[in-house]
Parts: C-alpha cells; structure tokens; sequence
C-alpha cells in the first residue's frame, strides 16, 4: 500500500511537468495551427538559465535559499519568455504561410540548435549539471513511502499554475484575444485583435511555463542535462496529442496521463525500468491508431 | 526524345564526370584545410556559374541521365582506383554514397509522397541488426543484404496503420516516438547486444571476403576499397530505379498524393496504396544500405541510430532542396566529409547543419536549387 | 543585375571563408590518444589526455629522442559507435604508428576488432573489463592498468570484514557494468554475503525512482553500484530522496573528483575500490606527479592519468628502438617483460596484460577521495552506514 504510494507520488510529480510542457504546446497550436518542437529545449535552456542565476546570485553573496529560489524561478521565466516570443518571432511567424511540416522542421531544428549552444557554449555543458537544492528538505516516512516537502511543494506551485493560466484564459482580455484568435484568426483580427501582439505573448507565456517546469525539473532531480528537452518535447508532444491539441484540459489530462503510463511501465515491467518509454510510447502509437486526433479531439475541418 | 548524337552525349557526360572526378579528387585528397576551403570556392563558383549560365542544365540534358550516372559511377572507379591503400578516404567515399542511398529512401518517402519520416535512422539501423543477426547463420551475403532491406520494409509495416490514419504533424509525431522507441527498445535488452552492440564479420560474396586487402593488377588495395565498390554499384543502381520510379506513372501518382490528397481521390488515386508502397520502397533502401554500412564498419550499436542521427538525414534532404536528385547528392557529400575534413567544424557540426536548414526553411523555403516541374511530354531535366 | 550582386556576394563570402581557415601542420611520428573528452566522464579523458601530451612534451624536449612526437588526440564521447568511428579513423591514418588508448570499457571492447583489422598497436589505459585483452587473441591489444577481477575480490573482503552480508546491486548494461556485476557477485556470495537483488539500468538513465523503491523494500545493508559516475550521482541523490540509508559502495567508475563535486555533502561516507596504488604511492608517482603540476593544467590527472603516462611512454620507447613502423611496434611489444614505468614494472603477459598487483580501497571523507587504511573510517573515528 504504501509502496503504490510512492508510485503515485512520482506519477503525480512526473505528470505535472510533463502537463506543463504540453499545455505550451497547446497553447501554440490553438493560436498558430503550428507545433513548436523547439519547446522542450526550451524547458532545457529554462533550466540552465536558472542555474546560471543561481551560480551568478552565489557569486554576488546570496546565501538565503528563499531569494535564491524566486529570483531563479523568476529570471528562467523571464528569460524563456522573452527566448519564446523570439522563437515565434524569427521561426514560426515568418513561416506562416508554409506547407505545416515545414514549420515542423524548422522548430525542429532551432530545438537542434539551442541544444547544441547549451552544450557548446554554457561551461561544462557537456556534462550533467548538478542543481541546487532550493527547496527545504524536510520528509515524513511511513514505511516505504517518504513524504517530502519540496515535492509537496511543487506540486502546489505547478498546480496554482496551471489554475492561474486557466483563469487567465477565461476571465481576462488577453485570454479572451487568445481564445478568438485560436478559434478563427480570420475573424479576429477583423475584429480589430492585434494578431502578431497576440502570437507572441502567447509564445511567452508557453514558455514561460516551459521555464517553470524546466527549474522544477532541476529541483526534482537535482541534475539538469542539455539532452533532456528532445525527450521532453516529445512526451510533451505526445501528451497534448493525447489530449487533444488545443484543449486546455486535454494537455493536462494527457500529461497525466503519459506520466501513468510510464509508471505504470516501470510497475509493471520489473525487470529493466527503462522500458517504461518503449512502453508509453507504444501505448501512445496506438491510442493515436484508435483516434487520430486525441482523445478529447480535434476539431479537424479542412477547405478542398 | 533525344536530339543529340550518342557522341555528344558521350562526351557531354564525360566531361561533367570528369570536373567532378577532379573536384572530388581534390577535396579528399588534400590535407591541408586552406585547400579544401578553396576547392569548395572553385566549386561553388563553378556549380552556380553553370546554373545562372545556363550551361550546366543543357550539358545535362544533352547528355541524359542515363550516361551521367554511368560517368559519374566511372569518376567513381577513378576514384577508388587513385585512393586504394587509402582505408580513411575509402571509408569516407563510402560512407557518403551509403548515407546517400539511405536519404534517396527518404527521397522517395517525403519529398515524393509526403510522408514524413523522422526514423531514418532506425531504420538504418533495422538494416544493420538484421545483417548482424543473420551473418551469425550460412546464409549467402546477398540475400542478406536484401533481407535487410526486406526486414526494414516490413517494421515500417508496423507504422502503416498508423500513419496512414493520421495526417500532418501527428504523422510526423508517430515516425519521431518510433525513432525513440527503437533505440531504447535496442538499448535496453540484450537479445540484440544493448548498449554494447554486435559486431559483423565482413562481406563475403562467393567466397571473396571484402575485408582483406588484396594486391590487384600491381597495387595494394585495401579491403574497404570493395565495400566502395560495392557502395557505388548500390548508389548508382539507388538512383537508377527512384529516377525510374519519378519518371513513369508511379511517380505522377505520388505527386498527385503529395499535393493534394483530396483531389487525388476524387481522381480515384488510391492515397493508402501510393503512401503504403512510398514507405516500403523507400524503407527497403535505407534497410539496404544500413545493412551493407554494418558489414563495412564491423560493429554496430544503438547509439548510431539516435533521433539526432534521423534529423541529419532529413537535413541533407532539406539542404539539398526538397525534391531535387542532383542537390540531394550533393548536401550528402558536404554533411559526410566537410565535418572530417575541417577539424574547426567537427565538435559544431549539429549547430551549423541545423542553422543552415533553418535558414533554408525560413529564406528560401523551396530548396537552394528549386525542383523542376514535371513535363509531361519529353525528357525531364534532372 | 541583382542576381548577379547576389552570385557576387556568395563567391565573396566564400573566398573569405576559404582563406580564413587555417592551414594543418605536419609532424614526424604521431600518437594516437583515445578517451572520453567530453560527457559524463570527461574530467578522467582529459586527465589522461594531459598525463599523455606530458609525456609527449617531456620526451620532446629530451635532446636523446630520436624523433619528434606528435600526440594526435581523439575523442570516443564513451560511446562505442564514435569510438569505433575514431578507432577507424586513427587506424586508417598510415602516419599514426600506435595508440593509447580508452577508459570507457564498452568502447575499448567494441574497438579491438577495428585495431585488429588495422593492424594498430595499442595500449589501454584505463579500461578495466578483463575480456578486452582476454576475450581475444588479437596482438595489436595491449594494457597498462589491471581488470575488474582484483578489484572485485578486494572489494567483496574489505566490506565482508566490515560485518556487511546483505547487498542489492544496481549496475549498467554495459559490458563493463555487467562485468561487475558478475565478478561482484561471485566473490561476495563466495565469502558468505547475500545478493538480495539485482537491477540493470541503462547507462543515460535518468530516473531510479523504480529500481530504488524495489529495492529499499528489499533492505539492503549496502548497495553495490557498478558503472560510471554520470549515474552513480543519480543514484546515490536518489537514494537519498527515497530516504534509502544504506551504504553506497562503487567500483573505479566513480573514484574522480566530479562524483564527490556532483553529490556534495551526500558523498560523505561512500566507498570505491580501483586497481593501482594511488598517485603519490606510485614508485614514479612523485616525479610525475611534479612535472604535471609544473604544466599547470586545469584538470587534475585523476586516477589513471599515471597509466596514460606510462603508457605513452612505453610506446615511445619502443619506438625508439625499433622505429615506427606497426609491425615492428606490435613484435617488440609482445617481448615487454619487467620494462620499468612510473607505475612501476611492466610485463605483458600472452594476451598484451600486465599484472598490477596493488589494488586501493577509497572512502570519501571531508569532500576528498581518501585510501582506506589513511581515513578516520579504517581506525574507527567515523562509521560507515549502518556500523
């Protein structure tokens, strides 16, 4: 019993992150038909921007980990924002007009890209980099499950974040121009909605989120690796797939979702943990047979 | 319908062969990087010149595809004649022409039918396993060559249900987990060697083992001069049969798929069909050539056939412009040899190929060279 | 008129490219040193890639040489598929006359067919999977540094004396982890220990909330890790999340500094075993250990840049003798019978092994790699987990 707590633990932290990165993807589908495949290097580069923060906040003398944890959080979403708006400015907009593999390929490849300059150009990039433990450490065990705080933590924070985007989608202006611009840019833009305004800060905000999960991720596992946002961008891909892209609920029920099959994988297959991912994105194959456009799906019309 | 002698045509395609044999030569041979930038100058200057000029497409249409390929495939043997106890440059000219055949599969799957696939380089690797495994038995090498081919085709089977349900992006994001899976999937187990991968006994056809050096007609050659022999002969017959196959009534059926799927069928152009026999066709060359690359190199590992190694692939499509033969060679040289030959470029070579594609996207979203549209009555220029 | 501006500027821009590049020089007798530059092991690569150009440098500026050394310096990424590509390559190189090379065992195994081929005379230096010289009979393999086997059997009494019986064992699937594992577990049993579990994980692994959950409730008293520090870091933080308080113990993968830098204060405590004796202890080990420093490098030669070291300089004496031609490097080789090394004295057995005898215990105190029998944990001042 507690054993399957444990489990469900690590499904619910896993589930969050990978929510995260799929409601970006969900984001900027809705609002631009395209898919971003930049977005998990993005979550990458989040991380390494808080850990160059971090480094740079020890260097200047801060010693509290309260400041050092919101200046990071803050400066990694900040900085992605203003790294996605520029990726939505100089890769997916020009674009626009372009058969949609093309858009594809080219996210694809800034992904590529923006690996290779973390891996290149951050000092040591090469290598797994260790992150800071910002979180307070305090644990409660019963039996074989171990309760911590940090994990506590940032599952609140993730879920206030992604009820706080929700609310922002729903009752605010800029989520109202989001919405219309997602359901008929044609409209919208006759309708006198700034639609390059709209692109754009929608990229921020997708990365921005992308940033958050990228820091959690480095919390969580107290590493960050420059190749972790392929694999990443792909769950989360798949995730919002799963869902169905652009439904706001569909991303976080794929992200979830994923993140129980790959427990479920690692449960259920004891024998080698790493053949959770074959079997995730087996199941993921095939679920996408049975539907092709989600399971919350798509609304696909098309102009013969 | 030619209009020029058999002379000129001889001749015509001679001389291309000729200028390219001699660009090439220098390019691999040279040791000095000063040297390769300038002959890539001279060969820049040269291609371009031809283009704008016009003289290089007339030289290429008075002399058929036909004998360009057969003159290329003899700069080829000059070649590996000039280079042969050289084993690095041999491996290198083979390489190129294995990864060559690998992206004219790809060829054929995009840029002729549409459909994506970003597991090239699984596949590739299906190829080399499946060569690895069946070497262990007695089974002649050539057959299993083609059963590597064979056994690619028929993973990618596996995909078809899927993919053909699906459209666009979810497309490209079904080959992308595959591309993934497999690698796990090969890395994880050990029925197939895992991380430490397998070795292969080398190409033996009829008993003559391509490993070995041997001492022909005075010279040393050195046994990877063989397997680019081999590559060559696999290469020139690659393009032979994706040309034929662009060419006749298949290649028009693709098209029609690629452009417009609704219009196709209501033409009662069967998408499933066209896009089931693209994808097989073109796994089952880069199956082949995976195979043959595994025999060559001797060893083979999942870290090969890594998503990254995939993207490399689509990359030499794209930068040789979507569609386009002749780019397509091209981009697969400069991305095999360019990294080896300029050490500088060697530790950037992801950064650089996939600025480039981006700036190719973004720029000059048909291609460096754009693909020619189909005549439908005469020859086609390339 | 435009275009021809557009034609004009490419041909500028690529002209200026061309002469831009720098022009390769060339050298008289070249060196081939293979290891893992860049990645999770890397501090150890360019350890002994520094402990292998000193070499080179020391022997330069010796008036007595009789050729002019160049080390040509490659980089296998501790994967097997580039290191058989840089294998090939070197051994492709006709100019390049033998090769130090690996520490990543699951390169150096996959690459002695390739030097085989090629005819390359090479000697490891740092790889310790005993088939890389005993799976074969190749005479191109040679190897300064000693195998698992020692190691293993050292490791299994050290611990079996300290009172430990019950162990779980999480290693790679590598050849080198499964090595380990098998040699591990053979002399562990064999002393009257319990393997309570055993877990293969992927060398990129990223995740061990599985495997650790199993075994946490499995108890264990020690767990055993055979592989390389990139995930020897993750564990051993993993376990600590898990709230796993058992002993860590690992092999040669993890005795460097960035395993200790990684964890930080969560190193404390953990135990390594690798063969040879520390730097210092080495019979060269002081002089070399001086030169090295004089050279000011930025990273510490690790724990096998001494056999890189003795390596390069085996070579470069045979070289010496016999010139460079592979043939001849490969014959003399095969005689090395009590050649004299900073490492003290080299002989290759009939399948290119030398024997090191001494294998060294380590215990991480205070943030450093300390000897066993020197650490506050060998006299009882501190206890290892669960004494």
């Amino acid at each position: 019993m507690d054993l399957l707590a444990q489990y469900v633990m690590n499904g619910v932290m896993l589930g969050l992150m990978y929510a995260l990165v799929a409601l970006g993807f969900t984001l900027f589908f809705g609002v631009l038909d395209v898919v971003q495949f930049a977005h998990g290097d993005v979550v990458t580069a989040g991380a390494f921007a808080g850990l160059a923060t971090y480094a740079g906040l020890v260097l200047a003398g801060v010693e509290s980990a309260v400041p050092q944890l919101v200046l990071v959080v803050i400066a990694a979403t900040l900085s992605m924002a203003v790294l996605g708006a520029v990726l939505g400015r100089v890769l997916v907009l020009p674009l626009k007009g372009a058969p949609p593999l093309n858009v594809l390929l080219a996210t694809l490849m800034g992904g590529t890209a923006l690996r290779e300059c973390i891996r290149l150009f951050y000092p040591g990039g090469s290598q797994p980099q260790r992150f800071p433990a910002l979180l307070p450490s305090a644990s409660w065990s019963m039996g074989h499950f171990t309760l911590r705080l940090d994990n506590v933590l940032m599952i609140v924070a993730g879920g206030v974040l992604v009820l706080g985007l929700s609310l922002v989608l729903r009752r605010t202006r800029l989520g109202l121009e989001i919405r219309a611009v997602a359901q008929d840019e044609e409209t919208a833009r006759t309708m006198g909605i700034d639609f390059r305004r709209v692109v754009l800060l929608t990229f921020a905000i997708g990365s921005a989120l992308a940033a958050f999960a990228g820091v959690m991720h480095g919390l969580y596992y107290n590493e960050i690796n420059f190749g972790s946002g392929l694999l990443l961008g792909v769950i989360g891909f798949s995730a919002a797939v799963l869902g169905g892209l652009g439904s706001f609920g569909g991303a976080v029920l794929g992200g979830f979702l994923f993140a129980g099959l790959q427990t479920l994988g690692a449960v259920a297959l004891p024998f080698a943990s790493a053949y959770k991912d074959v079997f995730a994105f087996t199941v993921v194959i095939l679920l996408m047979t049975w539907k092709p456009t989600g399971l919350i799906g798509e609304q696909l019309g098309e102009r013969v | 319908m030619r209009t020029a002698s058999a002379g000129t045509r001889a001749i015509s395609a001679l001389a291309l062969a000729a200028v390219a044999g001699l660009l090439l030569y220098g390019f691999l041979a040279t040791e000095s990087e000063k040297t390769v930038g300038l002959i890539l100058l001279a060969a820049v200057v040269a291609v371009a010149g031809g283009l704008r000029s016009g003289v290089l497409p007339r030289l290429v249409h008075a002399a058929g595809a036909g004998p360009v390929l057969g003159a290329l495939g003899l700069s080829m043997l000059a070649l590996i004649i000039t280079f042969h106890d050289d084993p690095f440059v041999l491996l290198l000219m083979a390489r190129a022409l294995l990864v060559l055949v690998a992206c004219l599969g790809l060829h054929v799957q995009l840029a002729d039918a549409g459909v994506p696939n970003f597991a090239g380089a699984a596949f590739f690797g299906v190829g080399g396993y499946t060569a690895a495994v069946l070497g262990r038995s007695d089974l002649p090498h050539l057959l299993i060559l083609l059963a590597s081919g064979a056994v690619a085709a028929a993973v990618g089977s596996l995909l078809l249900l899927p993919l053909l349900r699906t459209r666009g992006h979810y497309a490209a994001l079904i080959t992308i987990a595959f591309g993934l899976l497999f690698r796990t999937f090969l890395e994880v187990n050990d029925t197939l060697g895992g991380p430490q991968g397998l070795k292969l006994g080398g190409l033996r056809i009829l008993g003559w083992s391509f490993n070995d050096d041997r001492q022909l007609l005075g010279m040393d050659f050195s046994g990877y001069a063989f397997y680019c022999l081999a590559a060559v002969v696999l290469a020139l017959f690659a393009v032979a049969l994706v040309r034929r196959v662009e060419r006749s009534w298949i290649g028009v059926a693709l098209d029609a798929v690629r452009l417009d799927e609704t219009a196709a069928a209501c033409f009662g152009i069967s998408i499933g069909r066209w896009k089931i026999a693209a994808f097989t066709l073109g796994n089952a060359l880069i199956g082949v050539a995976g195979g043959l690359s595994a025999m060559m190199v001797g060893f083979i590992a999942p870290n090969n056939f890594t998503f990254q190694e995939s993207l490399v692939l689509v990359s030499i499509l794209l930068l040789g412009g979507l569609g386009n033969l002749a780019g397509l060679a091209v981009a697969a040289l400069l991305v095999i040899w360019l990294p080896e030959k300029l050490q500088p470029i060697q530790e950037f070579r992801y950064l650089l190929f996939s600025v480039l594609v981006v700036l190719v996207l973004v720029l000059r979203p048909a291609g460096l060279v754009r693909r020619t549209a189909r005549r439908p009555f005469g020859s086609v220029a390339w | 008129m435009y275009r021809k501006i557009a034609f004009l500027r490419v041909a500028l821009f690529a002209l200026a490219l061309a002469l831009a590049l720098p022009a390769a020089a060339k050298e008289t007798v070249k060196l081939a040193f293979i290891g893992p530059l860049t990645g999770g092991n890397s501090a150890i690569g360019l350890g002994g890639r520094n402990s292998a150009e000193l070499a080179v440098k020391l022997r330069n500026a010796d008036p007595k040489s009789k050729y002019q050394y160049d080390l040509v310096v490659l980089d296998d990424e501790c994967k097997p598929d580039t290191g058989v590509q840089v294998a090939t390559k070197a051994g492709a190189d006709r100019s390049i006359a033998a090769g130090v090379t690996h520490y990543c065992s699951v390169v150096a195994v996959a690459t002695v067919d390739t030097f085989h081929r090629l005819g390359l005379p090479t000697i490891v230096w740092g790889a310790v999977l005993p088939d890389i010289t005993y799976g074969h009979s190749y005479k191109e393999i040679h190897r300064v540094n000693g195998t698992m086997i020692n190691q293993n059997e050292t490791a299994a009494k050290l611990m079996l004396k300290q009172g430990y019986r019950r162990w779980v064992v999480i290693h790679d699937t590598t050849d080198y982890g499964k090595g380990h594992n098998k040699y591990f577990t053979q002399y562990a049993t064999g002393g009257g220990g319990k393997i309570l579990g055993t877990f293969g994980v992927t060398a990129d692994q990223q995740d061990f909330t599985a495997e650790l959950t199993q075994a946490k409730a499995l108890n264990p008293e020690v767990i055993f890790f055979g592989g390389l520090t990139p995930i020897g870091v993750r564990i051993r933080a993993q376990m600590d999340k898990l709230g796993i308080n058992a002993q860590f113990q690992g092999t040669s993968g993890i005795v460097n500094d960035d395993f200790i830098k990684a964890l930080g204060p969560l190193a404390e405590g953990v135990v390594a075993f690798r063969e040879g004796a520390p730097a210092e202890k080495l019979p060269g080990g002081k002089f070399f250990l001086e030169k090295y420093a004089e050279q000011k490098y930025p990273n510490p030669p690790e724990a096998y840049g001494p056999f890189a070291y003795a390596a390069a300089s085996l070579l470069m004496d045979t070289i010496d003798k016999v010139g460079p031609d592979r043939k001849k490097i490969i014959t003399a080789l095969a005689g090395v019978k009590n050649v004299d090394s900073i490492t003290g004295p080299i002989t290759f057995d009939d399948h290119g092994q030398n024997t090191v005898a001494a294998i060294t215990a380590y215990v991480v105190q205070d943030g450093k790699w300390v000897v066993w029998e020197d650490s506050e944990y060998a006299s009882g001042k501190r206890k290892l987990k669960g004494r």
